[in-house]
């Protein structure tokens, strides 16, 4: 049989990407002085860690410190997403290209653009010293990260929407205003509420981080144990918050699921 | 007269949903001790704060940070490449196309969803405690934070391609290792490479603050100067990172239009 050749300079462009990835991965591992030895090594070190966390620290105390922290960082998350949604969804119109005007949409794009790149880690330690240490600090980074993020999505909906509804809105008299309320809203609402629990997934895990700098939330406790070696209890911590997460994940996404996808109607 | 069809009625989870989610907003609002007094007492003291952070030392940030800033960037290329790579196989164990035995397939899946749950600060965090401070502490946590998300999104591909290419494979007799090699894997390639390119974009993202548990980066300076409150120090190094970061997905962009 006659197979056709692969074409020369595909086969060209094939290997030399695979050479540039090796060459950038040993140039790293080079740079980092990670060495062949430490690799092995780690395996071992890792199984001693996850050793030394069991049997877990199930005390009554252990629990009453970690419980009322990991629902910390769950109403931090929460409050977050409310924060980002409420203030995304009107900035989201401004920065849709199809109901703005191009110049509003272009600069509320950029702004948006601008916010997203600061990391909620960054933001929360910007504003410790301001608003103090504590949940709050950690819902304002959180929250602001999040209208930047959702933002832009939410703005993607809106201009991807059908012009359709629209164009008959305005044919039947319909003002600017009704063209949003009647033709804009009720076809990106679904998209946009499953993004926010979307984003509300992700700032669970966000918000689980920010204890790290003080701001709130389970991260302040695994850091204090994983200080103190007190392994168990940071295995205790671990598991809770893997717990939390695995929960609302759960939920959220049947929750997505429903809203994007409708009733599943039995016959 | 026209006849208007009758609204059908909502469904429980407009009824009980919605209020629901409005109280618990509420709830979550009160517990993190949100006060609007004490708010605009504090916001009185934002001096502290942005007076330096308005105010840069750029030569200080720039003398100290480039080699910090170039660890960051090996560690995400690092984590990101072995990451990836690891994720690949599995990706396939966990997806109901490409893998049979339903068991087997649950584990793969459960595994990914598990290493999901934990935050890439969390992984740094034990990796510190269990291989040393430094960046290879860094590198292990974004290897475990680049495996979840890739095997997530790969594996979900993998559940929507195409099983015309897999069926005729079988059809010539290919066992089933050969019809995944053959049709299962060529059809998901070109997303790979797309999500490996954002994978990347998320690494660097993530490795500027593994520094600030002694993961290695340039998040370490960071974590120096934020602990006596050096704003003028840091908002240089912010800016600097954040030109790097949007450089990087530019030339990450690029690619992406290349290669697809």
């Amino acid at each position: 049989m006659n197979i056709p050749n692969q074409p020369i300079n595909q086969k060209i462009f094939k290997y030399s990407i695979t050479f540039m990835i090796i060459l950038a991965s040993v140039w790293s591992a080079a740079g980092l002085e990670i060495t062949m030895d430490r690799i092995l090594d780690a395996p071992r070190q890792i199984a001693t860690l996850i050793g030394a966390m069991f049997p877990l620290d199930l005390s009554q105390e252990a629990f009453e410190r970690i419980i009322p922290k990991v629902f910390e960082s769950l109403f931090i998350a929460w409050a977050g997403t409310v924060i980002g949604a409420v203030f995304s969804f009107p900035i989201s119109f401004l920065a849709a290209q199809n109901v703005a005007i191009g110049f509003v949409s272009r600069l509320t794009k950029q702004i948006l653009n601008a916010i997203r790149a600061f990391p909620e880690l960054i933001l929360a330690f910007v504003f410790l010293p301001i608003t103090g240490l504590g949940p709050f600090t950690g819902t304002l980074a959180v929250g602001i990260h999040s209208i930047g993020t959702l933002g832009k999505l939410s703005s993607e909906v809106i201009e991807g929407i059908d012009e359709g509804p629209l164009e008959a809105i305005k044919s039947s008299g319909g003002s600017k205003i009704n063209e949003l309320t009647f033709g804009v809203i009720p076809q990106v609402m679904p998209t946009i509420t499953s993004y926010w629990l979307y984003r509300f997934e992700i700032n669970l895990r966000a918000s689980a981080v920010l204890g790290v700098v003080g701001a709130g939330g389970v991260g302040q406790e695994l850091i204090n144990q994983l200080r103190f070696r007190d392994f168990p209890r940071a295995g205790t911590v671990l598991i809770c918050t893997i717990v939390l997460v695995l929960a609302a994940d759960t939920i959220s996404a049947a929750i997505r699921n429903r809203i994007i996808k409708g009733k599943i109607v039995k016959n | 007269m026209i006849n208007i069809p009758k609204k059908p009625s909502a469904s429980y989870l407009v009824i009980l949903g919605i209020p629901s989610a409005f109280i618990f907003s509420i709830f979550s609002f009160l517990r993190i001790g949100f006060n609007l007094q004490d708010f605009k007492d504090n916001l009185a003291n934002r001096a502290i704060v942005t007076e330096p952070l308005f105010n840069p030392k750029w030569k200080w940030a720039w003398e100290n940070t480039s080699e910090a800033l170039l660890e960051t960037v090996q560690i995400a290329i690092l984590a990101s490449i072995i990451g990836c790579a690891c994720a690949l196989p599995l990706a396939f164990y966990a997806s109901r196309a490409t893998n049979l035995n339903k068991y087997s397939y649950f584990i793969y899946k459960s595994f990914l969803n598990l290493v999901r749950t934990i935050p890439d600060l969390f992984w740094a965090m034990l990796f510190t405690v269990a291989v040393g401070i430094g960046p290879f502490a860094g590198v292990l946590a974004l290897i475990m934070f680049s495996l979840a998300i890739m095997g997530k999104l790969l594996s979900e591909t993998i559940d929507s391609i195409d099983p015309g290419p897999m069926e005729a494979a079988k059809a010539t007799g290919a066992s089933h290792n050969q019809t995944v090699f053959t049709s299962a894997l060529p059809q998901v390639l070109p997303n790979f490479t797309a999500y490996f390119l954002y994978i990347f974009e998320l690494c660097i993202r993530a490795s500027i603050i593994l520094g600030l548990v002694g993961a290695g980066g340039v998040g370490r300076i960071i974590e120096t100067q934020r602990i006596f409150l050096r704003f003028d120090r840091i908002s240089p190094i912010i800016v600097i990172i954040l030109v790097v970061v949007i450089l990087i997905e530019q030339f990450s962009v690029w690619i992406r239009k290349r290669i697809l």
